[in-house]
């Protein structure tokens, strides 16, 4: 196991120019933009000597390619910069934010499995029966509703009516999060979770139809234990990729869902550092959501060799 | 020798001032939200929530009012603003005198005025704090509306003189802006970015905690001078950028302010038991700005042409769901010296053709509108406006960009035509009448290139005119004379919309948009 794990660091290294590449083109992108920091933070008020002032005290006078070298500079050492909107280290501000969305990632992730598996075990275990019929009705109206949609529904329900749940916001301790989290995990998890329902109902229903699953079937498994040992592992490896990819897209892409349910995350500290121009948070969220990714590639890809004997990423043929 | 004169409105307007703290509910009762009577109630945390947080609390930068509205709570001017918005009334100062050449004014401060740190305030922390502001010029902050400062003198403990450089009668309320808040000489021994980290101030609030872009936490300030308040513990601010989520935690009780509401929903709101819904008077004026350098606009037929086609009651109606007012002049309603009699152009399609026939382009012509996308406001004007001015035969183009992009596309003079608006920040028209008539005055006119002499030398001529009297005719005279210019074509007066759940007592916004949570108590 750990000989087919060998290609952990050589993917490491690959992930140092992907990053980088991508800071270089959200640094140009970003500067790209018509409007600069200077304008964004003086407003309307501005006056031309109040935005001449601006731009040299933040050092936006500087040719493009200084500033983008002053920023390599400074991420060689280990400063992600100063925000030019709040004025602060970025890394406060970025460190604050990461483990705010990645509790809102990480939870609607383990709603999303905690709905997606006994569906699609239900919907596998009679194809085109009334029970199928249902989940996938169900994971078309997860999939047709919009977020922000079922975000204010389920707001109206649970946190108005019922008042079981806060009308969002973040909690101050972890216990306080889960209970302000559960409605936004939910209204992500019901959106993301369509498709692990499809992936998984097929994959088992392919797996059911094996000759393993016969074979165990012939030894006497069934019931659950049969779904646990046999089916499950065996079906989960499609969804595994499945759930790298989405858990990369809901780090950067719960931007709506952070809105509606107020939510100080990576999404709306980016949003709001697009629109006032703050190239250093961009650069800083940008950064740390490629790494995530990147990271994510390498875990998924250590699912895969886990759940999967045959499955071989070392590049080297085995003996 | 002293000119006396002046000190006497100000002493009755601190006396005044006295006698409303103490019976606050009444002083403030028009316009704001429901009035329980009877004492206050002391304790508690009052809960706001806003479409955007605060990002600094450095007021001698700071240029938006999420943070401004914050950090006044903390940090006082010496003088401020009376609630109609149209004078000035003494606050941590006693009052002031002015010398006969209306070129030394010398400010007496309260005795009994600490910071939140118990420090007492002295004359040093006001010439330091005024001083650091003005040099807030060379980088980009508020320090240029206090240009007019020659030099600013200790002579005791109370006593601060400082000379201008010329007569100049907004100087009082200059002081009383917020960038001219007191802080601690030398910020107290640090430098001012860590001064900045937990400012210090004279404010009814001293600060707590900040989690940015989450939420601001102040706490109530011991030895706030005004004894007795504040009466809150506390006062949170929240981010709730969707505005259907800040309805929501308003009806589920989860806050207690709305800063924002929309007015699609603030009738509504108004009829929800437990909700009131309150349009505070303000000093905003949104305008139609033409961009002179581009033709046809240095035309003066053809801007007063647009400015008679636009039908105001409709975009009140349609935009503001009738919570506003046709506009009539430069100056709103809620700004000293305005003019409710000025005739700026109104409707009248008949006027609207006539002056285009006689402009450089009487058969009409193609222009664009740059509007900032995601403004509601601002989209649904632009396609009213842009339907009325295709019955005159205007063909006039929407241009939505982002609003940073749209705002430098204006600042860089790249436009047509577009929509902005200004709220006052200070009760004279000064800081606004310069910024927009007067081309060298720091903005190109509002960014439209107007420049017209005579109108110009009216507003310096107002700048340096000590009589309030002689002071109104002259401004009477520029909003009249800017009217018929249509440099902007006025189009309505809006109040600021704010909800609060009914616990909510004494909360009021002045015309500035700022608000005295001082005074503002929670019941049961």
């Amino acid at each position: 196991m750990l000989q087919r794990l060998s290609f952990i660091p050589g993917r490491l290294l690959q992930a140092v120019p992907v990053v980088f590449g991508v800071t270089l083109v959200v640094f140009f992108m970003a500067h790209l933009l018509p409007g600069d920091p200077a304008t964004a933070i003086l407003g309307d008020k501005a006056t031309p000597a109040s935005l001449e002032a601006l731009r040299v005290q933040l050092g936006l006078d500087q040719p493009i390619w200084a500033q983008y070298g002053l920023f390599l500079a400074n991420l060689f050492q280990g400063n992600l910069g100063i925000s030019f909107s709040f004025q602060r280290p970025v890394a406060e501000l970025v460190f604050q934010a990461i483990p705010v969305t990645m509790s809102l990632v990480l939870f609607s992730m383990v709603l999303a499995l905690a709905i997606s598996i006994p569906l699609a075990a239900i919907a596998a275990s009679g194809p085109n029966k009334p029970r199928d019929l249902l989940v996938r009705f169900f994971t078309l109206i997860g999939q047709g509703m919009p977020q922000f949609w079922v975000g204010i529904m389920l707001i109206l329900l649970f946190a108005v009516n019922l008042r079981f749940f806060p009308v969002g916001g973040f909690g101050n301790s972890p216990l306080d999060n889960l209970y302000y989290l559960f409605l936004p995990a939910l209204t992500l998890a019901i959106s993301i979770s369509p498709v692990f329902i499809r992936s998984l109902r097929s994959s088992t229903i392919s797996v059911l139809g094996s000759d393993y699953v016969a074979t165990a079937r012939s030894k006497g498994a069934a019931g659950a234990p049969l779904f646990r040992q046999h089916v499950l592992r065996n079906a989960a490896i499609p969804t595994v990729s499945i759930i790298g990819i989405t858990l990369g897209y809901l780090v950067g892409g719960s931007i709506v869902i952070e809105k509606v349910f107020a939510i100080p995350g990576l999404g709306s500290l980016m949003l709001n550092a697009i629109y006032n121009r703050d190239f250093p948070t961009i650069q800083a969220v940008t950064l740390f959501v490629g790494l995530f990714v990147v990271i994510v590639g390498i875990l998924t890809d250590i699912a895969y060799t886990a759940l999967d004997p045959r499955v071989n990423l070392t590049g080297k043929a085995r003996a | 020798m002293k000119n006396r004169s002046s000190v006497l409105p100000m002493t009755l307007i601190t006396v005044g001032a006295l006698l409303l703290s103490g019976c606050a509910a009444a002083g403030n009762a028009a316009g704001s939200a429901d009035r329980q009577g009877g004492d206050p109630v002391a304790g508690g945390d009052l809960v706001i929530a806003r479409s955007a947080g605060a990002t600094s609390v450095d007021l001698t930068t700071v240029h938006n009012n999420n943070s401004i509205f914050v950090a006044d709570q903390i940090m006082e001017p010496l003088f401020m603003g009376t609630d109609d918005g149209k004078e000035v009334k003494p606050w941590p100062a006693e009052g002031y005198e002015v010398s006969d050449d209306l070129l030394t004014y010398t400010v007496t401060l309260r005795d009994d005025v600490t910071f939140s740190n118990g420090d007492p305030m002295t004359a040093d922390d006001v010439k330091f704090s005024i001083e650091a502001t003005t040099k807030t010029a060379d980088t980009g902050g508020w320090g240029y509306l206090n240009e007019g400062i020659d030099t600013i003198t200790v002579i005791d403990d109370t006593t601060v003189q400082i000379m201008v450089k010329y007569p100049w009668s907004p100087f009082i309320a200059v002081l009383s802006l917020f960038s001219n808040a007191i802080v601690p000489a030398n910020y107290g021994g640090v430098s001012a970015e860590e001064f900045y980290e937990a400012p210090v101030g004279t404010g009814p609030f001293a600060w707590g905690e900040w989690k940015k872009g989450q939420s601001l936490k102040l706490v109530k300030n011991e030895n706030y001078w005004q004894k007795g308040k504040p009466y809150l513990d506390s006062v949170t601010w929240t981010v709730v950028p969707d505005v259907n989520t800040r309805k929501l935690q308003l009806q589920g009780g989860q806050i207690d302010i709305d800063e924002a509401p929309d007015w699609s929903s603030f009738s509504s709101l108004e009829n929800t038991p437990g909700i009131v819904a309150t349009a505070f008077k303000s000093t905003l004026i949104s305008h139609v700005a033409f961009n002179q350098l581009s033709k046809p606009f240095d035309d003066v037929h053809v801007r007063r042409a647009i400015a008679f086609a636009i039908d105001r009651e409709a975009l009140i109606d349609a935009v503001l769901f009738g919570n506003g007012t046709p506009a009539n002049s430069l100056l709103n309603p809620g700004s000293p010296y305005y003019d409710k009699d000025v005739k700026g152009p109104t409707y009248d399609i008949e006027k609207a053709k006539a002056e285009l026939a006689m402009s450089s382009v009487p058969d009409g012509f193609s222009t664009s509108i740059s509007i900032s996308s995601g403004n509601t406001e601002q989209a649904s004007n632009a396609q009213i406006i842009q339907s009325e001015l295709a019955e005159i035969g205007i063909d006039m183009e929407i241009k939505p960009l982002e609003p940073t992009a749209t705002r430098q596309a204006v600042q860089s003079g790249d436009f047509d035509m577009t929509l902005t608006g200004w709220t006052m920040d200070m009760p004279d028209p000064d800081h606004w009448t310069t910024f927009a008539v007067d081309p060298d005055g720091g903005a190109k006119s509002d960014y439209t290139s107007y420049n017209n002499p005579e109108v110009i030398a009216l507003n310096k001529a107002a700048q340096r005119e000590n009589d309030p009297k002689k002071r109104a005719e002259l401004y009477t005279e520029l909003q009249q004379i800017t009217g018929d210019d249509a440099f902007l074509a006025y189009l309505y007066y809006s109040p600021y919309a704010w909800a609060t759940t009914d616990k909510v007592n004494d909360f009021f916004v002045t015309p500035l948009g700022n608000y005295h949570l001082e005074d503002v108590y929670k019941s049961e």
